[in-house]
């Protein structure tokens, strides 16, 4: 045979197959662009330049590398739907007296034609619009745009090489399937009349209970370290039940329905209920992913968002006010005085004046509490993170300075205040030494502080006031009997300035610079400062985070579409034979849209019931480990998050439709 | 009572480009009276096919009239065909058309389903049908556990519980082993005994030899037709054999 004959064999073969094969195409050439856009980011001397460009660039790999392992696993998972419905095609092919290294020589010149097409493209598309990507993530970070146009050789170089593997496994991939099966088969393709599926009890059962159980774990957990230890666990759990429900309980419900028969012996009832009984034996797998998938997606996607959002919130509950200076340790009250008089002195050589100042003398730390006793923590005892109890102790003078009452305390008492948790009771026990509790401290202006903090807080928090500096000296020996202890406290020193922001962030390292120069140990910090470091890692997170929520929706909605397309492939013939018997093509409609309706909101709903029975646990994550303590603004950032992936959803649904009751019809 | 009536029917199919035209129904007429059992038969491409399609409502003629107790098929709305088909149609055809998703049961009762009508309602009209075919024992199955006689009596039972005014078999026992059609065959002659107008299509004479009468198609046009009468259905079935091998070698036409 002619060389052209293959060429033109392959060419003619994806046009025919063009309503799976352009999807595809598209699907690859998108992922593709997306894929180098990052890779462009990453590698850019645009990015490179940055001021936190370590931190940035490291995000970006971060976006690339999830990018190829999704683009990877997508393609792969479009391509094994292609083959399948092109088997009847090859087995022809091969019945007509193609042999198989014929057919593997036309499958090789297409693998190359949509490879070569596909790569082109989404390079194009990606150098075209990898300018867009940089200057949204410049408009993000707040920075300002750069002129100029570049396309990285490393980029280009990495994402012709990633999908040419991809391309290249796929096509392996097709040739052994078409190798390893026989003519007869390769006719039949995928329809071999199947059995009814039993109901599985056993898993729907270990489904509904490790679904219950991981819904337990979140709605319960009460401090963000158990949450961050536990959190994976319950994902797990969520992950387990949701395949578990999809694949055994859909079953049992639809069977179930099938059991109502005022319920089933309805014309669209009847007959999507009876074919998803079948459906589901094969596409239970695929909703549940859609599902886990679609739930990873809105969380991330609304948790960056809502970082991104809560910054200023985020910036004044860790800083109370806009500077705040520290010792390092607990120091001696000689060095608190001159610490103090270093940040005083220094406020006023700037020409500044030092409003709203908050001073504490303190002692923090963290303990286990078991009923009455505290015992210092050990970094094995981190596990039981629900007794864990942060306890900031001060004396009696400070209270008095501090809100003008007299606590009226004789050493070995105490005044307590919780902030979070329940009273431990009368008396504290401090390994050994012991404090009788003579009432409640009521510290107004801290708390105020601590109250928008609460969630970042461990399980428990306590103030507790002592009668002077050597009581709390003894409660500390007695903790930590091993250690040298010292008199002494930390030493925290808020104060605000009203300067503008240039005039605040030079404040921060003068102050350093004298602090250093003093030999003092203590550091300042601002929330200026502090607002270009948080922005420029919620920033790129939040780029990030639209960036995959972005190309998870459009895998979600790949293949959703290629799902349905198989069930329309499959359902033709059952609507054929409903149309003899009498179904009108207005019934056929509805019942499409009933039954593709179910399989695509099916997901998405139980999705939802994810997130929601997930907030209290993703709550306690953001506000402990990144400080975002604003609820109202995470509700509404997931509400609107799930918004627009519904409203992709519902656009996708409306495409999909269509196509199925065109190949239906 | 003339049930059916076929009036000048003529049907040509026109290609894409409408450059090339086929006829197949030149000019076909007859009638079916209420209770009877009517065989057409026909080789490949005389147009048999097309002539069922046009009688069920699933194809529209180029020209002529079909009326079904006189109301005109081609005056009943697009939006209604679809329940005419389902209320007064019956259907078998040669490869059962049951869904494999169904059991028995509720392929049966799907044409009842689209209808709206109740399930108690169902339930009472299956009964009799199913004892009348034998079947009342596997309904629970699914047809991939039955043999192929078991799935055409479920088709006719399908076909049956509408209670249509006419009964259309597209090559009912083409699938079938010799056993099978023969109970399938004398199935028909007792629905037919009972009062059910019967229209069958078939290549087969034994299968013929069963009907009332037998029509003969031949290019588009009904070429001959021959009524059993008394005869014993050897003798007729030796008739229609006759018939065939005439008209087969080119014999002319006698009425």
């Amino acid at each position: 045979m002619r060389k052209g004959f293959y060429t033109k064999l392959a060419v003619t073969n994806l046009r025919k197959n063009a309503q799976t094969y352009y999807p595809y195409i598209f699907a690859s050439a998108a992922t593709i662009m997306m894929f180098y856009n990052m890779m462009y980011l990453f590698t850019s001397r645009a990015v490179r330049g940055m001021n936190d460009s370590q931190a940035i660039r490291l995000v970006l790999e971060l976006g690339v590398w999830v990018i190829g392992i999704f683009a990877f696993i997508l393609l792969l998972y479009i391509n094994s739907f292609l083959i399948k419905r092109r088997k009847k095609e090859f087995g022809l092919f091969n019945i007509l007296g193609m042999e198989k290294k014929h057919i593997a020589r036309v499958m090789l010149i297409e693998t190359a034609v949509t490879a070569l097409v596909c790569i082109g493209l989404g390079l194009a598309a990606g150098i075209l619009f990898g300018k867009l990507g940089l200057l949204l993530l410049l408009k993000i970070l707040r920075m300002d745009a750069v002129y100029g146009f570049e396309v990285p050789l490393r980029a280009v170089v990495v994402t012709v090489l990633l999908f040419g593997a991809i391309f290249l496994i796929n096509l392996v991939y097709n040739v052994f399937q078409v190798h390893l099966s026989k003519p007869i088969e390769l006719l039949k393709g995928g329809n071999v009349g199947e059995k009814e599926p039993r109901t599985k009890w056993l898993i729907a059962l270990i489904g509904a209970a490790s679904l219950g159980g991981g819904y337990y774990i979140s709605l319960t957990v009460k401090s963000p370290i158990t949450a961050l230890l536990l959190f994976f666990v319950a994902v797990i759990l969520v992950i387990i039940g949701t395949y578990g429900l999809f694949t055994a309980g859909s079953i049992a419900i639809l069977k179930a329905l099938r059991r109502n028969k005022r319920f089933y012996y309805r014309t669209g009832p009847f007959i999507s209920v009876s074919g998803m009984i079948y459906r589901m034996k094969q596409n239970a797998a695929g909703l549940a992913s859609i599902c886990i998938l679609s739930t990873m997606v809105i969380v991330m996607v609304s948790s960056t968002v809502s970082l991104y959002a809560g910054l200023e919130e985020t910036l004044r509950s860790l800083f109370y006010r806009e500077i705040q200076v520290n010792s390092d340790d607990v120091i001696p009250e000689e060095q608190i005085g001159r610490l103090e008089q270093a940040v005083t002195d220094t406020v006023r050589q700037s020409g500044l004046d030092i409003r709203n100042p908050f001073i504490l003398r303190h002692v923090t730390l963290l303990a286990v509490r078991d009923g009455n006793a505290f015992t210092l923590v050990r970094a094995a005892s981190f596990g039981d993170g629900d007794n864990l109890a942060l306890l900031i102790m001060t004396t009696a003078e400070e209270y008095r300075r501090l809100e003008g009452v007299e606590a009226g305390l004789s050493e070995g008492e105490a005044l307590i205040q919780v902030i979070k948790g329940e009273m431990p009771g009368d008396t504290l026990d401090f390994g050994g030494y012991t404090l009788s509790v003579q009432g409640q401290a009521d510290f107004a202006s801290m708390l105020r502080g601590y109250e928008a903090q609460k969630d970042s807080l461990p399980a428990q928090g306590y103030l507790i006031v002592t009668a002077n500096g050597e009581d709390l000296l003894r409660v500390r020996k007695a903790l930590d009997p091993e250690k040298q202890h010292d008199p002494g406290y930390n030493f925290s020193y808020q104060f605000d300035t009203n300067a503008g922001r240039d005039a605040q962030l030079e404040l921060v390292s003068a102050i350093n610079a004298s602090l250093d120069e003093l030999g003092l140990p203590g550091h300042a910090s601002g929330r200026e400062g502090a607002r270009e470091t948080y922005l420029t890692m919620y920033g790129v997170l939040f780029f990030l985070g639209l960036y995959l929520g972005a190309l998870f929706i459009l895998g979600t909605v790949l293949i959703i579409y290629y799902k349905q397309i198989t069930e329309g492939f499959d359902d033709k013939e059952r609507f054929a034979i409903m149309t003899k018997v009498g179904l009108s093509l207005d019934e056929i409609k509805r019942t499409i849209r009933f039954q593709v309706l179910s399989v695509f909101y099916l997901p998405l709903v139980m999705a939802v019931c994810h997130i929601a029975a997930a907030f209290p646990v993703i709550r306690k994550l953001i506000s402990g480990i990144f400080g975002m303590t604003d609820v109202s603004l995470y509700v509404t950032c997931t509400a609107l998050t799930i918004l627009v992936f519904a409203v992709c959803y519902a656009l996708i649904y409306a495409l999909t439709a269509r196509t199925y009751y065109r190949i239906v019809r | 009572m003339t049930l059916l009536e076929v009036r000048n029917l003529k049907k040509v199919y026109t290609s894409r480009f409408g450059n090339h035209q086929v006829q197949a129904l030149s000019n076909v007429s007859f009638t079916i009276e209420e209770g009877e059992f009517v065989a057409i038969m026909g080789e490949s491409g005389s147009g048999k096919t097309t002539l069922l399609n046009i009688l069920a409502a699933l194809d529209a003629p180029t020209s002529g009239e079909v009326l079904l107790a006189g109301r005109s098929l081609t005056s009943i709305p697009e939006k209604e065909i679809s329940a005419f088909r389902r209320d007064r149609l019956g259907f078998v055809f040669q490869d059962f058309n049951l869904l494999d998703t169904f059991n028995l049961r509720d392929n049966i009762f799907l044409p009842l389903v689209l209808a709206g009508k109740s399930y108690r309602e169902m339930s009472e009209r299956l009964l009799p049908i199913a004892r009348t075919l034998g079947i009342s024992e596997i309904l629970d199955k699914f047809p991939y556990e039955v043999s192929g006689g078991q799935k055409q009596r479920a088709a006719v039972a399908r076909a049956l519980i509408t209670h249509p005014r006419i009964v259309l078999a597209d090559e009912p026992t083409g699938a079938l082993d010799s056993r099978s059609s023969d109970e399938l065959l004398n199935l028909f002659g007792e629905i037919n005994r009972q009062g059910q107008t019967i229209l069958m299509v078939t290549h087969s004479v034994k299968a013929a030899s069963h009907a009332n009468r037998v029509m003969f198609i031949k290019d588009g046009e009904v070429f001959h037709q021959i009524y059993r009468a008394s005869k014993t259905r050897h003798e007729f079935y030796q008739q229609i054999s006759d018939a065939l091998t005439v008209i087969a070698t080119g014999g002319g036409r006698d009425a």
